[in-house]
């Protein structure tokens, strides 16, 4: 078990109106509420949802980028939770993220070559020699030209920029890295040579990915189990053919049944996607009691609108039902 | 989620340049000005420091008292005691030269502390650092810098330090703002990740790449400021005394004659006040508009 | 395929880069007919001029000195124009060794020649929706006063009162819930897939003959997303209005195109009806096209964990566009038969099959 993640709970603190000091209308965003899940040695886990829905949330509070409201985590059998900085250094090395926005995730004053020396003298001490050995290693593990060495990263694709991003992951030598949404911003074909190449790196290093994304198909490709997210929550979780094939929360169907939609022509309608006008992304400010996708759940429709669903005593929590898949909600379909 | 950036509308050739190449022909303009002016006074300087000067500066020619430019080889005349006028200008720098540098020191060292600390540490130190800002922020800088003098009869270096000081808030802002935009950049969340100590981060990521041109902009302007101080008081009499040349008493001295018709001895440190103060204004401008225009867009 | 609506012939798009002395090739020899009733889709990666052409069509390209040339041909009742009509007379080119250095264009002259061709045609004949609904409508403005003022401006409706009825004709056609209560909110107040639903209501509503769709659903969520590409096939069936659709994503092209146009570096590479294009038959295609489909996840690699078959390499850049086929340096199909001529001779668009069209040396000389 590389990683444990238990009741993780995050919640951002907004302060409204033209005065901060006011603190009395301070607000909580509970971008992630009580989260738990594991990662085990060598494994991919996807972590799908749309968007807002708490994800890199999720991947900051783990890398401490952001201190956690709650919960534990604990990494390669250290808790990090509430370490110091210093404690924290080195773990560093073995904890690696890489981002979802592009360019905001080099620093455009630094030359390729100085942000991956940078990263690889983070941790040792090395000759000028040794570095350049390195980053050589580097260039190749993540099929970059050394000619990109000398350029800004303003002067680079897409594509080459997201592999420099990795390139830095690698470099400081981590084996458990968060990858929030690393094809998203790339064009089609570029997404196919990162997804590749994060398969390729695992193999040859044996790295273990938390893998965030929205797209349902690469996930499903790339990952051996997927955590389904809605506000804040982990709906469903379990091996990625399975939430695939046989989803039981009304959620994950429908994200499934949209995918399914849209590759063939005549839109299947999927028993479940009838209501229309009810597809409005939730908000973390209407207040909800007992299950998040009610207002939303078609099977809560369905049902007649079940007293169990909206009632803030029995909020539906994730139980195992056999096979590793776990799924929260009272009337699993 | 956003996946596609949509390029059309913003011309997409001004990123990918060297903002030099890119800016704005008055900026360029600016900065060459700004940079003559420096290089004047820098040679000036040195020239002045070694005494390598056409005449004594404080030789009194009484059978040349207010002689016109150009005559008996003074190409800038002498004043009313027959000083040559352009020795006296060129000397006249070393009274702003280096106590301006101590200001701009002070303003730019504690500015940036302090900057950094209301920055990168919110909370207490903070709302510290903002009281202390808005304290110095809410005096008018000569009336304290009047009262400084009428209570302490300090020299030159003394009230440098006062200019200094009140010229921190507004550097400790910038950096403050520059920082907290930074923070939220993922680069700067990158190099946490990797383990990089605060220290470094702050040092390097922050200030050593993306602070460098604000400071160079604020030590420009700063020297402006402390040019402009530094004349007013010796005009007023408060700074630099007769007979060492500052621009400031030369323009006082030379006053009295300027309506007998001889202009010079007043007119030429007036100019060079003028020109001077404009010169580091427009650089800082000029780089404030090519370096941080350009990266704020 | 019915008679044609808008014909592109050649169309090039050039900006110029003052900087770098060269010309940004946005869109190079774009050529695509769009028939009456149908939808044409294009499909391309960022960067390749999808939406230049779209601008372009619209007459709304107005960013520095740039170049348009080429044809387009829209045809109504009331007869045919040319969009791009005497244009070239605003725009002087100087040369030297062949390299053009200099751009001069009479800025204003071109808008006004522009504008006076597009009075009639923009919003009216043809509409546009964005790819980011929340910055296209008025943020001051409620939703419904917008779409009231557009039908007022555009339709014959000119009362008041009946606009308004029209609006919310329209608002409920496009299914947001509750048209009375949102055509009262502004802009902000709607979540993305409701602004995008507004757009479409606001294009709709003049009753264009032609609709543009830039990337409609591009920002939205995959749940919100699919709502959108329902509602966009069914009022395709129910109103009959020809589509320019605009996305990189083929999963949606597949459920709304009848016909496709596949561009790479600023021009069209495959052309054609989408069935023979987006289907499994790899044979007749172009390589790209063929590259392009096979590098999502198939149920195939899914099922087996495989890695993707890739495209290596990156995009061609605009300012520097290769000499011979845009798509050689990345094309995995090349022979040693035509490798001269894909290295050093642009291949021209040929018909394969009535109406499917193919720019690659592979087929024919
Ligand atoms: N620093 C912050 N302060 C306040 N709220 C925040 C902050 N960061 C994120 N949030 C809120 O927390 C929620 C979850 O955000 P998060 O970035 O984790 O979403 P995500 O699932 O990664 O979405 P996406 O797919 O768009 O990347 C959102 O509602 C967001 O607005
Ligand atoms: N206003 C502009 N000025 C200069 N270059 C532009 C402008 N608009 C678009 N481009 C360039 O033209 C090319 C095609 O852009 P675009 O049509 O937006 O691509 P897409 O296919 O993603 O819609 C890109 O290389 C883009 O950078
Ligand atoms: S608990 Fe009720 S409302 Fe929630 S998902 Fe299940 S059926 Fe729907
Ligand atoms: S012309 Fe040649 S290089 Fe171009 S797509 Fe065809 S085979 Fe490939
Ligand atoms: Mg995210
Ligand atoms: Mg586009």
């Amino acid at each position: 078990m590389i990683l444990e993640v238990t009741n993780l709970r995050k919640h951002y603190r907004q302060r409204a109106g033209i005065f901060p000091a006011l603190r009395s209308r301070e607000r909580f965003i509970p971008a992630v509420d009580g989260v738990s899940f594991c990662l085990e040695e060598h494994e991919t886990v996807g972590l799908v949802g749309e968007s807002g829905c708490g994800k890199t949330t999720i991947g900051r509070a783990i890398l401490r980028l952001t201190p956690a409201t709650s919960g534990r985590i604990v990494f390669d059998g250290h808790d990090i939770t509430a370490m110091s900085a210093r404690e924290l250094r080195p773990l560093r090395s073995q904890m690696q993220m890489i981002f979802q926005d592009l360019d905001a995730a080099l620093n455009p004053k630094m030359r390729v070559r100085a942000i991956l020396a940078e990263a690889i003298t983070t941790h040792h001490r090395l000759s000028d020699g040794e570095v350049a050995r390195r980053i050589g290693e580097l260039l190749e593990q993540v099929n970059l030209k050394a000619s990109k060495l000398s350029n800004f990263p303003r002067e680079l694709a897409g594509g080459e920029k997201r592999r420099v991003g990795i390139a830095r992951a690698l470099a400081v030598g981590a084996h458990f890295i968060v990858a929030d949404e690393p094809t998203s911003a790339l064009d089609v074909s570029i997404q196919a040579q990162v997804v590749n190449l994060l398969r390729d790196l695992q193999r040859q290093l044996g790295l273990s990915y938390l893998f965030i994304s929205h797209d349902l198909e690469v996930v499903q490709l790339i990952s051996r189990r997927v955590a389904v997210m809605y506000l804040g929550k982990i709906v469903e979780m379990g091996l990625a053919d399975r939430i695939a094939r046989a989803a039981r929360h009304p959620y994950t169907h429908l994200l499934w049944s949209a995918l399914v939609e849209g590759q063939s022509k005549e839109a299947s309608h999927a028993p479940l996607n009838t209501r229309t006008g009810a597809w409005e992304p939730f908000d973390f400010e209407r207040p909800v009691s007992g299950c998040r996708f009610a207002p939303r759940c078609p099977v809560y429709e369905a049902r007649g609108r079940p007293a169990v669903c909206t009632d803030a005593a029995t909020e539906p929590q994730l139980h195992d039902i056999g096979g590793r898949h776990y799924v929260a909600g009272h009337f699993p379909v | 989620m956003k996946r596609y950036s949509q390029t059309t509308g913003e011309v997409g050739e001004s990123s990918d340049l060297s903002p030099w190449k890119t800016a704005d022909a008055l900026d360029l303009v600016y900065v060459g000005y700004g940079l003559l002016i420096v290089v004047l006074v820098l040679v000036s300087y040195v020239l002045g420091a070694f005494t390598w000067l056409p005449y004594d500066p404080e030789q009194i020619r009484v059978d040349l008292l207010n002689a016109p430019p150009g005559s008996a080889g003074h190409l800038l005349g002498t004043d009313f005691l027959g000083r040559d006028i352009l020795s006296r200008l060129i000397v006249g720098i070393q009274a702003y030269f280096l106590p301006g540098l101590l200001a701009i020191v002070i303003s730019l060292l504690l500015g940036t502390t302090l900057g950094a600390l209301a920055g990168y540490r919110s909370g207490e130190v903070e709302t510290l650092v903002t009281y202390f800002n808005n304290l110095v922020d809410s005096f008018p800088r000569l009336v304290l810098i009047l009262l400084v003098i009428a209570a302490f009869k300090p020299g030159i270096y003394y009230i440098m330090v006062v200019v200094g000081v009140t010229g921190v808030p507004a550097v400790a802002s910038l950096i403050a703002g520059k920082i907290e935009f930074l923070a939220q950049k993922n680069f700067i969340e990158a190099a946490h990740v990797l383990g990089l100590p605060s220290r470094v981060i702050l040092l390097k990521h922050i200030l050593w790449h993306h602070c460098m041109p604000l400071l160079v902009i604020q030590a420009t302007i700063g020297m402006g400021e402390a040019i402009l101080i530094e004349t007013s008081l010796s005009y007023l009499g408060f700074g630099v005394q007769e007979p060492t040349p500052s621009w400031g008493n030369m323009v006082q001295a030379g006053a009295n004659y300027f309506f007998q018709g001889k202009f010079w001895p007043s007119t030429a440190p007036a100019l060079s006040i003028l020109f001077t103060i404009l010169g580091f204004h427009l650089l800082g401008d000029g780089l404030n508009g090519i370096l941080e225009g350009s990266a704020g867009k | 395929m019915g008679a044609p609506l808008l014909e592109i012939e050649n169309l090039r798009t050039y900006f110029h880069s003052r900087s770098k002395r060269a010309f940004i090739r946005a869109v190079d020899g774009v050529t695509m007919v769009i028939a009456r009733g149908e939808t044409l889709s294009v499909v391309g990666e960022s960067g390749s001029g999808k939406s230049v052409t779209a601008l372009s069509i619209m007459g709304l390209l107005d960013a520095g000195p740039g170049v348009i040339s080429g044809k387009i041909t829209f045809r109504t009742d009331g007869g045919e124009r040319n969009l791009l009509h005497d244009l070239e007379h605003y725009v002087t080119l100087g040369e030297q060794d062949g390299r053009i250095m200099e751009v001069s264009k009479d800025e204003a002259g071109w808008r006004k020649q522009v504008e006076r061709i597009m009075a009639e045609v923009r919003g009216k004949e043809i509409a546009m929706i964005f790819q980011n609904p929340k910055s296209a409508l008025n943020p001051f403005v409620t939703v419904g006063h917008q779409i009231t003022e557009a039908i007022r401006l555009h339709t014959p409706t000119k009362h008041p009162r009946e606009a308004k009825e029209r609006s919310l004709y329209w608002l409920e056609r496009v299914k947001m819930d509750s048209p009375r209560l949102r055509f009262d909110n502004y802009p902000y107040g709607l979540s993305g897939g409701m602004c995008q639903r507004a757009m479409i209501a606001m294009a709709l509503s003049s009753e264009p003959a032609l609709l543009i769709a830039d990337e409609p659903t591009t920002g939205l969520d995959a749940t919100i997303q699919s709502t959108i590409v329902g509602l966009l096939a069914e009022l395709k069936s129910e109103l009959g209005i020809a589509t320019l659709l605009i996305s990189h994503d083929i999963r949606v092209v597949s459920r709304l195109a009848d016909d496709v146009a596949v561009m790479y570096g600023g021009t069209v590479v495959e052309y054609g009806p989408a069935p023979e294009i987006l289907g499994a038959r790899f044979g007749l295609k172009h390589p790209y096209t063929a590259a392009l489909l096979a590098s999502r996840p198939s149920a195939q690699n899914v099922e087996e964990k495989g890695g993707l078959p890739a495209i290596e390499g990156e995009v061609p850049d605009p300012i520097d566009v290769p000499r011979g086929c845009r798509f050689y340096a990345r094309c995995n199909r090349v022979t040693e038969d035509i490798r001269d001529a894909c290295a050093r001779h642009e291949p021209a668009l040929k018909e394969l099959t009535p109406g499917h069209h193919v720019r690659c040396w592979l087929y024919g000389d």
